[in-house]
């Protein structure tokens, strides 16, 4: 799989005497949308942490453009986090106190990024995506779909190569989750970046190159599911 | 009145919000439990503080009751008598009390925590005396009070559970002795002892400036977890609760936190009273049964915690618009209020105002009700301006490195929680600086310059002389064989009656000090140009002290007194030679005045140096300069008791503080460290409620890849903002109050900026290491758990 850029293999992580994965292996191409899907405590959640680098697994492997994520210290992956990756969260988790600009240029200055600069691009990326309106606004004064927009804005301003989005319109409206989704596959594709977009909402991942489904810790090919299911 | 069905939809509303301040599982226990522990640390303080007027007097009336001085005659001889020596000694610093026992009958008093007099060189200790005889460390205390022991003393007998003390009993025991007594009971009447209204002020403003720290904690605590009470009212108001039910619900669940907070409060009060006789504070200490409660005040407590809840709650609320899917904090936009804030503090000083130069050491009667709202509104309105000051100053700043961003835009967004944990720091410092600086300004008032100079004596020992001069040489030799005593000047002095044949009736007799000593002692006492055995000296008093004093001239005949006789009788006669010469007295090392005679030992009738019924000084000095040698002082005060248990060592000083100062000084020091150490883990636990709330968040940055540094250095920017800003408020308004008080008490104005450094520093340090203690719990909080929903 040349272009294979993410690769988990056998992943294992407890919390407590509850396993969330049990042995997931799963592979992210490169510039791909791929959804993930599952019933709620599936692990599904547990598996995006784990192939972003927040969570460290109990045991298996994940590998990053050849680098081994496992083995990585803290500090490493705090930085790939910031160079490499791009996040989205249910409920946008914006910080409250920082206005929309700030929010989105936020990644690019814990990168380094001088204040005027990150801000000149993080609006460009408000623009993109329709919310230049709220840029001086606090995220607790705009709505769910604008945060959500926000959100995606953040996500994507370090020109990242993978974006994990974990249930990006689970607080939305079908319209508004239509309108999110739109717009970050769009921009996904126009920068190049995977999206390891987590859901379990069929519609949000009809916008997916593939699917896998989660079931019981383990990770679990869509399609062959189906063909499993049609034999 | 409130029509009947709407007080029944007011209490249906309080107690949902009660329970609901308990549901929630495991966070909701959490979160009820850390304010409930915010709000009884406050209240376990406060209950402690109710209690301490019945500990003094407890600890005042068994002191009382085993009093053995009076300034009566003593009770003649009998069966029903004892002599009783005093034998005070100590050990390292740490006073010992110690009597000795000598029953005169079958059926002598027994003092209190015994059940009989201890027999001859047998001896009955305090627990703390037992436990620290027993020790490894007490082998130089074993060498003096080298007794059986067979009794302990009960703690009727007992100042406190950590009080050093026996009782020794004797066979030898004589009225002689100046340090014997004669009893037919133990206790007198106690002297209730009235500060000087100056001290008065003092005790007054110390009570407010420590209590009100301790308040400000407690309505602070019951604010914990405002914003996840906040989302749970949201979720109520999605059910249908209108605005104003919403907030009765919050009011029940501050309510039911509050008693959940006076519960463990008492719980914690209990626990810790049980412990109170192990903790030594300054060399005070309780014993549990002390510590009780005022009723009123503590009926008063129980009431006002639950109603001050319910009232911050719903003051705390005017700002905060509950929607069913969102709650605003209008604090953002809208400007905080200047004026009420700087009325308080103003109002105080106006109300202290009338009271300038009322009071001197001696005059004026301290305005208990007027000096405690005076300083409660000057200490308060610090509170209440803080807020203010904390968004006024970090209202316009743009820029500056992602810490410092997360931190600025974060006390943008609501500067009330960051500025209500710093505020009770901030009351403490003001507080602290008034307090402080009237201290300073007092304190040469409340010292008495010994005049004493240490560099010629470390130490002096002071002694009853029964067998005369013979004790003097005694003393002497084996002090010098002690090691690390570099040299030790000795005298025996002893009043004298001038010319006794001129009748001894006559009240005025004049008297005079003779002093024995070598001539190397003599040189201590005196500007001698010559001196040598059989030398007689007469130094004229610099100021005379009374008219009953006189100088005698040589050739005078002084006449030595039986003093303890019912009716005084001459014992022993000296005529002084004619050449005794006139010469200048030098203060003594321990900055005693020297006058009257003084001679060398051979120039004095055998007999009288025999008889001498005087006392006698050492003055020692010793090979270490600077430190005090302990182990040389506890050889000194041994050899002092084998000559005479009732002789005592001293360490000069340069200045010695009265007595009520001393207490009053040891109360305010027990009471700052107390609300320090309160203080710091109220604030711990105000951080720890702080970082739990913004789990979600900190998790969510950590995703970013955010470095810990980052995090924790806007934690810090995010605490020592309000803390700066605080100081400076406290040092102004500690200026003002200390001003105003000095004033008061016509003392000229003069501000010590090396007190408000320290105290400014020590306040810093404790928000050091409060910051410091909640990275551990910051960094556990930065794991991606805070960011799973399920």
């Amino acid at each position: 799989m040349s272009n294979a850029l993410l690769v988990a293999t056998d992943l294992r992580k407890s919390y407590g005497p509850t396993a969330a994965l049990a042995g997931a292996s799963l592979t992210v191409r490169a510039g791909e949308i791929l959804a993930v899907m599952g019933p709620s405590g599936s692990g599904k959640s547990t598996l995006l942490h784990c192939l972003a680098g927040i969570v460290p697994p109990d045991s298996g492997t994940i590998t990053y453009a050849g680098r081994d994520l496992t083995a990585m210290s803290d500090v490493d992956r705090s930085a790939l986090r910031r160079s490499e990756f791009g996040f989205i969260f249910q409920f946008g988790q914006l910080i409250p106190e920082l206005t929309c600009l700030e929010n989105v240029a936020l990644p690019l200055r814990l990168a380094g990024v001088r204040r005027r600069e990150a801000e000149r691009r993080a609006r460009s990326w408000l623009a993109q995506l329709e919310v230049e309106d709220v840029a001086n606004k606090l995220p607790g004064t705009i709505s769910g779909g604008q945060g959500q927009r926000v959100a995606v804005a953040r996500s994507l301003v370090t020109g990242p190569r993978v974006v994990f989005a974990d249930e990006p319109t689970g607080a939305l409206d079908s319209l508004n989750g239509e309108k999110v989704m739109l717009l970050l596959t769009q921009a996904a594709r126009d920068t190049g970046a995977a999206v390891v977009l987590v859901t379990h909402e069929a519609r949000v991942a009809a916008y997916a190159d593939r699917e896998v489904v989660v079931r019981d810790g383990v990770v679990h090919d869509r399609l062959a599911q189906s063909l499993g299911r049609a034999a | 009145m409130i029509p009947r069905v709407e007080a029944r939809a007011w209490l249906r509303e309080l107690l949902l919000g009660t329970r609901m301040a308990l549901a929630g599982g495991a966070s909701g226990w959490l979160r009820a439990g850390l304010t409930a522990l915010g709000v009884g640390l406050g209240v376990a303080l406060l209950l402690f503080a109710v209690s301490v007027p019945h500990a003094i007097s407890s600890r005042q009336e068994r002191t009382a009751a085993r009093d053995d001085v009076s300034f009566e005659t003593p009770p003649p001889p009998s069966d029903a008598t004892i002599l009783v020596g005093t034998a005070d000694t100590s050990f390292r610093g740490d006073p010992i009390r110690g009597r000795l026992l000598q029953p005169e009958g079958a059926h002598p008093p027994v003092p209190p925590g015994l059940s009989e007099i201890p027999g001859p060189g047998e001896m009955a200790v305090s627990p703390a005396l037992a436990r620290l005889l027993a020790s490894p460390d007490a082998e130089l205390l074993r060498e003096r009070l080298n007794y059986p022991i067979v009794a302990t003393i009960g703690d009727e007998g007992l100042a406190g559970p950590t009080e050093l003390a026996f009782y020794l009993g004797a066979d030898d025991l004589t009225l002689a002795n100046d340090t014997v007594t004669r009893r037919d009971h133990f206790g007198e009447p106690r002297i209730g002892r009235t500060l000087d209204p100056v001290l008065s002020l003092f005790v007054v403003v110390i009570v407010v400036v420590l209590l009100v720290p301790v308040t400000l904690f407690v309505a602070a605590a019951i604010r914990f977890g405002g914003e996840a009470r906040d989302r749970r009212l949201a979720g109520v108001r999605l059910l249908g609760a209108d605005a104003r039910m919403a907030r009765r619900i919050a009011a029940g669940e501050a309510l039911g936190s509050s008693v959940l907070g006076l519960v463990v409060g008492g719980a914690i009060f209990l626990i810790a009273r049980s412990f109170v006789d192990r903790v030594e504070l300054f060399r005070r200490s309780v014993f549990p049964s002390d510590v009780q409660p005022d009723p009123v005040l503590t009926l008063l407590l129980v009431v006002a915690v639950p109603v001050a809840s319910v009232a911050v709650t719903i003051l705390s609320l005017r700002r905060v618009v509950i929607e069913p899917f969102a709650v605003t904090r209008q604090s953002g936009d809208g400007r905080r209020r200047l004026w009420w804030r700087l009325l308080l503090p103003v109002v105080g000083v106006v109300v202290l105002l009338p009271m300038l130069g009322s009071l001197t050491q001696s005059e004026g009667e301290v305005n208990v009700t007027m000096v405690s709202i005076g300083v409660t509104l000057v200490l308060v309105g610090v509170a209440a301006l803080l807020p203010w000051a904390v968004q006024a100053a970090v209202h316009r700043v743009q820029g500056g490195p992602v810490s410092w961003q997360l931190a600025i835009r974060r006390l943008q967004l609501d500067s009330s929680a960051p500025a209500r944990a710093v505020m009770g720091i901030a009351v403490a410092v003001a507080g602290a600086i008034g307090l402080q600086t009237l201290f300073s300004s007092i304190e040469a008032n409340y010292h008495v310059l010994t005049r004493a100079a240490p560099d010629r004596a470390e130490i002096y020992l002071s002694l009853p002389l029964e067998d005369g001069w013979a004790d003097v040489e005694r003393l002497d030799r084996e002090v010098v064989a002690i090691p690390g005593v570099l040299s030790v000047h000795s005298r025996a002095t002893q009043a004298a009656v001038i010319d006794p044949a001129a009748g001894l009736a006559s009240h005025d007799q004049p008297t005079t000090l003779v002093t024995v000593g070598t001539c190397d002692t003599l040189r201590e006492l005196a500007e001698l140009d010559s001196c040598a055995e059989g030398s007689v000296f007469i130094a004229p008093e610099a100021q005379q002290a009374n008219t009953v004093r006189a100088i005698p001239a040589p050739g005078a005949t002084l006449g030595f007194l039986d003093v303890r006789a019912d009716s005084p009788e001459v014992v022993a006669e000296w005529t002084l030679p004619a050449t005794a010469r006139t010469v200048a007295g030098r203060l003594a090392p321990n900055g005693d005045e020297v006058f009257g005679v003084l001679a060398t030992p051979s120039a004095v009738p055998a007999e009288v140096l025999a008889s001498w019924p005087g006392w006698g000084v050492a003055y020692v000095d010793l090979e270490d300069v600077g430190s005090r040698d302990w182990d040389v002082a506890e050889r000194l005060s041994t050899v002092v008791w084998g000559v005479d248990p009732g002789g005592y060592l001293t360490w000069t000083t340069a200045a010695l503080a009265t007595d009520e100062f001393a207490v009053v000084q040891n109360g305010l020091l027990i009471g700052a460290t107390v609300t320090l150490v309160m203080i710091g883990v109220s604030l711990l636990v105000g951080v720890l409620e702080q970082l739990r709330e913004r789990r979600r968040v900190l998790a969510s940055l950590v995703a970013f890849g955010t470095r810990r540094r980052t995090l924790a250095w806007s934690i810090v920017w995010q605490t020592a903002v309000p803390v700066a800003l605080g100081l400076v408020l406290a040092v102004l308004a500690g200026i003002a109050l200390a001003t105003v008080l000095l004033k008061i008490v016509n003392e000229p104005v003069a501000v010590d900026w090396s007190i408000i450094g320290l105290v400014a520093g020590i306040a810093a340090l404790v928000v050091l290491a409060v910051t410091a203690l909640s990275l551990p719990p910051l960094w556990r909080l930065m794991r991606a758990d805070g960011l799973r929903t399920e």
